[in-house]
């Protein structure tokens, strides 16, 4: 059976991130994105480093899936062609600054006249409405303004930026949760429909627990390094070769952690005898709990506190993460070869569904690879 | 008109992953149905409290109904099955092989309703060699390589002050589910889902793995700079911090003639991205002698006005003041909380234009729509009498 999305057609006018993440999931889903590019440069993420041969490793393990046809949409031999392709797509995705397309002529009123069919897709920084809305954004700066960096880092040191892109990545997840949405709702209505995702709006979104905490306690969250903010002990640990993470869940966990760790003489210690016990006196059971787990390497934490049921991980580097057994069992590191880049390895999707799964075959196109398919097949289609 | 208003999903999740997942749907006009065990679900008894009612629990709930059955008695099973015919999606956060022991397996409800959407939400997923490990978001955040790479330059790994390892596999479910939905139109077949938070985690580190396999070096924590981008980075202002990212060379030139050192456009070692990576030391040394000299709000308007991405550092509470994000509704108060009249929570980044509707229903005390939901699935009112006193709902 084909992917779920089959005969969705996309037109993706997105670049560097946000866009290109949210159509690569409908790409692995099964929908065919038509990528459109500058002529001449291309996404600006094809210059972005690492690279293999000539192509950006970084661009190609974000494209994948996709087809891409160059077209300078400033020039009017160019829009007649971008017409032509509202008329036939289901979907478009872009992440101009809000006002863009409107300056180019290319409006979601415009649009929505000519195929009110269409989901028409803006991903931007602070969103099209709004008093920050044609400020400009990247990552970095919906992350501070969106609360997470103040929550992130260890404590009474500064704050820390997540080591991810995840105000690109949140905006990409809402984007096509929104799309998938509009697609289905469009099955009763017959009608399409503006979607507006704004990267700020998805970091406050995912800020979990921190409004409520603050709202009821008046209390500004702050960065708690790995320690969770009500369990204790419930974080990481040094270790003789990195670090291990334990979670004590309960006090039945405490109990026998205590005795596995030889630390006997703290289980009625009054300073540590409840979970709010250890809470309020966390920093020197950290310091007691330290000087035990430095003693051994990670693996053998792993391998004693595992023996007694107690949830526990090591710290994956990125080199251990691609060779994990879990993670490769899971088809979560796939490997596609590329014309120019050769074999390398991506993160695979984590969508695994029984009837109609995600297929991942075809590696990132070069700039304007299908050029000629665009117009001796698909607009020559009726 | 809500786009998902004749959706119905049995909402069998508990604390975060799947919580997040359903309220996605309930935002969008979902008709969603949380199933919850005589105790509730076990985030009723997170902190904090507003009149004995956890707003954690409040904060993810929202918009939906509750109904409780002890899925441990076999009538309650076969009530459970009745809805399940009746619905289009069933979501379920148990550990791998929770379900099947219950005698509710994915393959015994798809037998009664064919078209049926289960989809299962786990730490590590439904097989592979761990699939019977519990999890908690931290296990995930450390095994998936984000605590590796984030955290202070060449200090210890930190964990993302949020449950994103939950989080994320929140929005891969709702894709998921959404995109079963669409295809069911067309096959009119149901779809049997699988999502393992590691999975989801692994998915969003972004460019860390190519780096690795691209290059071989084992990526680390950098503290708030960005490892190919420079300057994208936090710097000390005269007042507090200031947020720059500048990903071309064009803005470049913008910031330097904004901040009067047009010189550093003359330096060689500055003169592209990829270089002023390479000496991202010496550069940021002379932007913190620079940027020192002004409060951040003053270096704000400057920037700005010169096109440069900028921005200041927020708390929690700048978050809820920012008049931005308070026009862009996303912090909503929600209303209509039996004991607590109203909490403000974090509103839906999905803006619909067909959405014309507003967010504001609370979550559900516990059994709050218990009778009510089983009538509306045919069941009787002498029915309903004798299973509540027979302790099958509550």
């Amino acid at each position: 059976m084909a992917g779920s999305l089959e005969g969705i057609k996309v037109l993706d006018l997105s670049r560097v991130l946000a866009g290109p993440f949210c159509s690569m999931l409908l790409a692995d889903l099964g929908a065919e994105i038509i990528k459109v590019e500058q002529p001449g440069v291309g996404d600006d993420a094809r210059a972005f480093s690492p690279f293999i041969g000539s192509e950006s490793a970084y661009f190609m393990s974000l494209n994948r899936g996709k087809k891409s046809v160059t077209l300078d949409l400033k020039d009017d031999k160019d829009k007649e062609i971008f017409w032509e392709l509202v008329k036939r797509v289901d979907v478009i995705i872009e992440n101009y600054r809000p006002g863009t397309m409107e300056k180019l002529g290319l409006s979601y009123d415009k649009i929505a006249d000519v195929n009110p069919r269409i989901i028409y897709t803006a991903v931007s920084g602070f969103g099209h409405t709004g008093p920050y809305s044609q400020l400009p954004a990247y990552d970095m700066i919906v992350q501070a303004m969106g609360g997470i960096m103040s929550i992130t880092g260890e404590k009474d040191r500064p704050p820390v930026r997540v080591g991810t892109s995840i105000g690109d990545i949140t905006a990409a997840l809402f984007a096509t949760v929104g799309i998938l949405a509009a697609i289905n709702s469009r099955h009763t209505t017959g009608k399409g429909q503006m979607v507006d995702v704004a990267m700020l709006d998805s970091q406050i979104a995912i800020l979990e627990n921190a409004i409520v905490r603050y709202e009821t306690s008046s209390k500004i969250p702050e960065p708690l390094g790995t320690r969770h903010p009500s369990i204790v002990p419930f974080q990481a640990f040094p270790t003789k070769d990195y670090y291990v993470i334990i979670s004590v869940g309960n006090e039945n966990i405490w109990s026998k952690f205590c005795q596995v760790m030889g630390l006997g003489k703290y289980y009625d210690d009054s300073r540590f005898k409840t979970n709010k016990d250890r809470v309020d006196n966390v920093i020197k059971l950290e310091e007691i709990i330290s000087s035990v787990t430095i003693t051994k390497t990670s693996q053998e934490w792993l391998e004693i506190l595992r023996e007694v049921g107690i949830p526990v991980a090591t710290i994956n580097t990125i080199d251990k993460v691609v060779k994990d057994p879990q993670v490769l069992a899971r088809n979560m590191i796939i490997e596609l070869e590329h014309p120019i880049g050769g074999k390398m390895k991506i993160p695979g999707n984590p969508i695994k569904m029984s009837l109609t799964p995600p297929v991942i075959d075809t590696p990132a196109p070069l700039l304007g690879e299908h050029n000629s398919w665009l117009l001796n097949e698909f607009l020559k289609k009726e | 008109m809500k786009p998902l208003d004749d959706i119905c999903i049995i909402d069998l999740t508990r604390v975060l992953a799947g919580p997040f997942c359903t309220m996605l749907f309930a935002d969008l006009g979902a008709n969603v149905i949380k199933v919850e065990a005589p105790k509730g679900d076990d985030s009723r008894t997170n902190p904090p409290f507003i009149n004995g009612e956890s707003t954690y629990f409040m904060s993810l709930n929202r918009g939906k109904r509750s109904i409780v059955l002890d899925l441990k008695k076999e009538e309650a099973k076969e009530i459970l099955k009745k809805m399940v015919s009746k619905a289009d999606v069933l979501v379920e956060n148990f550990r791998p092989g929770t379900m099947e022991k219950l005698g509710l397996s994915k393959e015994t409800l798809i037998k009664i309703n064919p078209e049926l959407i289960f989809c299962s939400v786990s730490g590590f997923g439904q097989y592979g060699p761990y699939k019977e490990r519990p999890a908690y978001d931290i296990v995930i955040q450390a095994m998936s390589g984000i605590m590796s790479i984030t955290g202070p330059a060449s200090g210890s790994p930190t964990r993302v002050g949020a449950s994103i390892g939950d989080i994320t596999s929140g929005l891969f479910a709702a894709i998921s589910i959404l995109t079963a939905l669409h295809q069911r139109q067309r096959s009119g077949k149901g779809e049997c889902i699988d999502i393992s938070m590691l999975d989801c985690m692994v998915a969003i580190i972004e460019n860390a793995i190519v780096r690795h396999s691209a290059t071989g070096v084992v990526p680390e924590p950098i503290g708030n700079r960005h490892p190919v981008s420079t300057p994208f980075d936090m710097y000390p202002t005269k007042d507090s911090n200031l947020i720059i990212a500048i990903q071309n060379n064009n803005t470049w030139d913008h910031f330097c003639r904004a901040i009067n050192a047009e010189y550093l456009l003359e330096d060689v070692r500055f003169e592209s991205g990829a270089s002023r990576t390479e000496n991202e030391k010496s550069l940021k040394t002379i932007l913190i002698d620079i940027l020192a000299g002004k409060t951040t709000n003053a270096w704000i308007d400057i920037l700005l006005k010169a096109g440069v991405p900028c921005g200041p550092l927020y708390t929690i509470p700048d978050v809820v003041n920012d008049p931005h994000i308070l026009a862009r509704e996303m912090i909503i108060t929600m209303k209509g909380h039996k004991k607590v009249p109203e909490l403000k929570v974090a509103g839906s980044p999905i803006k619909l234009a067909s959405q014309s509707y507003k967010l504001e229903k609370a979550a559900p005390v516990l059994g709050e729509h218990s009778c009510e939901i089983l009538s509306e699935f045919g069941f009787s009112k002498d029915e309903i009498k004798e299973y509540s006193e027979k302790g099958l709902v509550g």
